[in-house]
């Protein structure tokens, strides 16, 4: 080596300093939500995060057959146009104003609305946020604009290889009759049709007594469970129930599907299976699963198809979650022409559990990924509220970050295996790949894994 | 946010420390610039800086390979590397107790990384990277926007004509000699800066890192960078592309100042105002009011030894109305200057901005070694928002007058009615 270098020995660390989960005080607004208010010192960005039962899966069906799909979605985007109608700027001017940021969206279990400010100008930013959860504006005229905009976003969601990846995933798995099984934002015929009355109606419905209204920041001399109150208390639903989501379960098969996109330089591929949802006492081990398998850098799949192969910039593989279910999904991006070798060698670790278990070391190297990383992931006030807040959607409690967390450190090699074992057939998975068909369709039936089936890009 | 002290030291070996206590929770969170960046790669080795990234996550002398983020991973560290036109940065948020490992994991690759490179580690790494290029950039609708512009924007040969993911066929032509000589070009105590922040004692951090990093040797001189400047676009040049893509689309990019003084700061409120979100100018007047796009965004990247960039870009079938319409817009800017309202408004963000900038011990340990790095002046980090409130309606009229001036940019056009 280059003269006058001198090394140090490797040094031994010592074991990770104790740290918990922050504890949320829970109240509730008069015949209103839930509240949730975790003081965090420190935090000079405060984080408000409001909770809706009025996800894509509460989307209801009419009269005359016509799904309302993607009225969720509308509905968060018609939100942040403000309380008078056509009244452009003036909302989100106000937010900027106060250094705010003011967004929403809905996922197939709710609709969450999210405020972002300065610790020192919560108060005022609350009365705006009051405003608009109480009287949005959801005008005729701003929704035919924003079906416009979100047509255009379903393109271009479908023209990236992973969002069509996923849309295509949920289409396979899940049965016709299942919400899951279109897109949650809605499909371009169901948008098309979507009006404002849609819109009002939908968001009308939705009861504040289910909702959960979470506040996360350096509260310091700050009175939040009052701005709270102030804003939410009197808020009341003016229309009937929406419908209560269906419970479909997802259907495990080994499938291929190829979805067509002619000339692709890498082929997408996602390889799904059905799990039980976040509150099955399986869960913990089964997320230490997907850890060991596509959870970082020395994870399996990237061990072999990364960085012994080259094959791909990287593979992840994790658990989705939804209210009634859970899916195990590894997914990635490879090369065009080595694609049937990277399902056959993805296909190999995802079977290496099933025939030779979880060593202590991974396992090991795995929990203390998924448990030490958790104050990191939490540092934010954004953070924690966002974690309470899905926490509360999913009827959880407000104890269940701590809970698994010690669930993931409680857990075995042996049982997460058997665990994975238990949910996961490597014989029974979709295999989605949205790439070049006329260059992988005939390499992917050769593999002999299951049936394949080409589908056109749109 | 009050400032928060800082403990800074440079060791003999020329590698410039800072240290910064933060509390909050029990991490540590550790970061090193290097002052290398695809700026400073040569003719027909587009990439390098980039590949050799990669290649410091495969071994040194003392590290096996994969090891590095097989220690990282089983501490529960958030950890990875970035490199862009002039800095490669590398970063590890760890359990404060493991601050020393992730120290002696810094030093052992700026000190001994040769010891690892090899022919298999190179092809591997190589395959990963254009598997980057093709995941990132050529298999992404628009994916190729940005290189494209850099490319229209800067004379062929300038350091700033190619973007840090190279080309593959410079990607193919890398050599094993090339990755060495890069190392030992750049890689050296002198051009780097490490700062960590966290829940640590400032005077026991300064001992580790010098008991870490003080026996490493100083290295080179380092080659005087090629001068980098280019001032206000003048004409429109442009480039129309047929990929396919979703939408027909514009992408318009134009030089800005350097960043560092005054002017960089009053581009950037001015692009916030013109494009940044949907209260913005542009939005309101395209989206909103014209209905001729449903998308539109304007950002800047700042850059220090180049002239920092913006970039605007709308999705809508009439991607040659759009730019008519922008060039009002850039005409009307540069006239009448902001109001009061959207320069407070801008102000106001630029402040929300700075505290997401901060917030966090990684973002925070990034901001120190940035400063650090290109204005010898970590405590820069904490005059962000106060820089940004200081500028004047009137230096923004001024800045917009001369650089984002109608008819003066780089354009791309998307499919659409030409």
């Amino acid at each position: 080596m280059s003269s006058g270098l001198s090394l140090q020995p490797r040094p031994v660390p010592g074991p990770v300093p104790a740290w918990a989960f922050p504890a949320g005080v829970e109240g509730r607004v008069p015949a209103g939500p839930a509240t949730l208010r975790c003081d965090l010192p420190g935090r000079r960005l405060a984080a408000v995060r409001l909770v809706l039962h009025a996800g894509a899966g509460r989307e209801p069906v009419l009269a005359d057959g016509r799904r309302l799909d993607g009225v969720a979605t509308l509905a968060a985007h018609a939100l942040t146009e403000g309380t008078e109608p056509g009244g452009g700027t003036a909302l989100t001017a106000a937010f900027e104003r106060l250094g705010a940021s003011f967004f929403a969206h809905a996922d197939l279990t709710a609709l969450r609305i999210a405020l972002d400010v300065p610790t020192t100008r919560l108060g005022a930013a609350m009365e705006l946020f009051s405003e608009v959860v109480r009287r949005p504006a959801l005008d005729d005229g701003d929704v035919r604009r924003l079906v416009r905009e979100r047509l255009e976003e379903i393109a271009q969601e479908d023209a990236d290889p992973g969002s069509r990846a996923m849309r295509e995933l949920r289409a396979v798995m899940f049965p016709a009759e299942a919400r899951a099984s279109r897109p949650t934002g809605g499909g371009r015929a169901s948008v098309e049709a979507l009006q404002g009355a849609d819109v009002r109606s939908f968001y009308g419905s939705v009861v504040p007594a289910e909702a959960t209204a979470v506040v996360a920041g350096d509260l310091s001399g700050v009175d939040a469970d009052g701005a709270l109150t102030a804003a939410l208390e009197g808020w009341a639903a003016t229309g009937g129930p929406l419908p209560t989501p269906d419970r479909v379960m997802p259907e495990s098969a080994a499938r291929i599907v190829v979805v067509d996109r002619p000339g692709s330089v890498q082929t997408y591929l996602s390889f799904g299976h059905g799990v039980p949802d976040r509150s099955h006492h399986d869960w913990p081990s089964l997320t230490v699963a997907a850890h060991v398998l596509g959870g970082g850098l020395t994870s399996r799949l990237n061990a072999k198809l990364r960085e012994e192969k080259g094959y791909t910039y990287g593979m992840r593989a994790g658990l989705l979650r939804m209210r009634h279910c859970g899916l195990f999904i590894a997914q990635g991006a490879v090369h065009t022409e080595v694609t049937a070798d990277a399902v056959s060698d993805a296909l190999t670790e995802l079977r290496g559990i099933v025939s030779e278990g979880i060593g202590a070391d991974e396992h090991g190297s795995s929990v203390r990924a998924l448990a030490d990383r958790a104050p990191a992931e939490y540092e934010t006030a954004r953070a924690v509220a966002a974690e309470l807040a899905d926490v509360s959607a999913n009827g959880l409690g407000t104890d269940y970050p701590s809970a698994y967390l010690a669930a993931v450190r409680a857990s075995t090699p042996d049982g997460v295996a058997r665990t994975y074992r238990k949910h996961v057939d490597p014989e029974a998975l979709t295999v989605i790949a949205v790439g070049d068909a006329e260059q992988i369709r005939d390499p992917l039936e050769k593999l002999g894994y299951a049936t394949v089936t080409v589908t056109a890009k749109e | 946010m009050a400032e928060q002290p800082l403990h800074e030291h440079t060791l003999g070996n020329g590698l410039r420390v800072v240290v910064c206590e933060d509390h909050v929770v029990p991490l540590a969170a550790v970061n090193i610039w290097y002052g290398v960046g695809s700026r400073h790669e040569r003719a027909g080795r587009t990439g390098l800086a980039h590949l050799f990234e990669h290649l410091m996550f495969q071994g040194s002398a003392n590290v096996a390979e994969g090891e590095h983020a097989a220690l990282l991973e089983s501490a529960g560290a958030a950890f990875n590397a970035s490199t862009s036109f002039e800095r490669t940065n590398y970063y590890e948020t760890v359990p404060v107790s493991h601050l020393e490992l992730a120290l002696w994991l810094e030093a052992d690759r700026m000190g001994t990384l040769p010891a690892a490179l090899t022919q298999a580690n190179l092809d591997n790494q190589r395959d990963v990277v254009k598997n980057e290029r093709r995941q990132r950039y050529d298999n992404q609708p628009y994916g190729t926007a940005f290189e494209r512009l850099c490319a229209l924007t800067f004379p062929e040969g300038h350091p700033y004509a190619h973007t840090p993911i190279g080309s593959m066929d410079d990607l193919d032509a890398t050599t094993l000699e090339d990755c060495a000589d890069f190392f030992a070009t750049w890689y050296a105590p002198g051009n780097a800066v490490l700062s960590v922040v966290g829940d640590v004692d400032p005077e026991a951090t300064l001992a580790a890192v010098e008991r870490y990093f003080g026996g490493l040797p100083a290295g080179p001189e380092k080659p005087a960078a090629r001068p980098g400047g280019l001032g206000p676009l003048s004409g429109v040049r442009g480039e129309t592309l047929d990929e396919e893509v979703p939408s027909p689309a514009y992408f318009a990019m134009f030089t800005l100042p350097t960043d560092g003084g005054d002017e960089i700061e009053a581009a950037e409120l001015a692009v916030e105002i013109l494009g940044g979100g949907s209260g913005s100018r542009l939005y309101d007047r395209m989206v909103r009011r014209d209905e001729i796009a449903t998308e539109v965004w304007a950002g800047v990247t700042r850059l220090a030894s180049g002239p920092s960039l913006a970039i605007v870009d709308a999705i809508g079938p009439d991607p040659d109305k759009i730019a008519a319409v922008l060039d009002e817009e850039l005409q009307r800017f540069a006239e009448h200057g902001p109001d009061a309202d959207e320069a407070a408004r801008a102000t106001a963000q630029a402040e929300r901005g700075f505290l997401e900038q901060t917030e966090t011990v990684t973002a925070l340990a990034n901001a120190l070694s940035q400063n650090a790095t290109q204005f010898d002046d970590p405590a820069r980090t904490f005059t962000a928002a106060g820089r940004a409130a200081a500028v004047t309606g009137d230096a923004i009229k001024e800045m917009a007058g001369r650089w984002l001036a109608p008819g003066g940019r780089t354009a791309l056009t998307y499919g659409g009615t030409s």
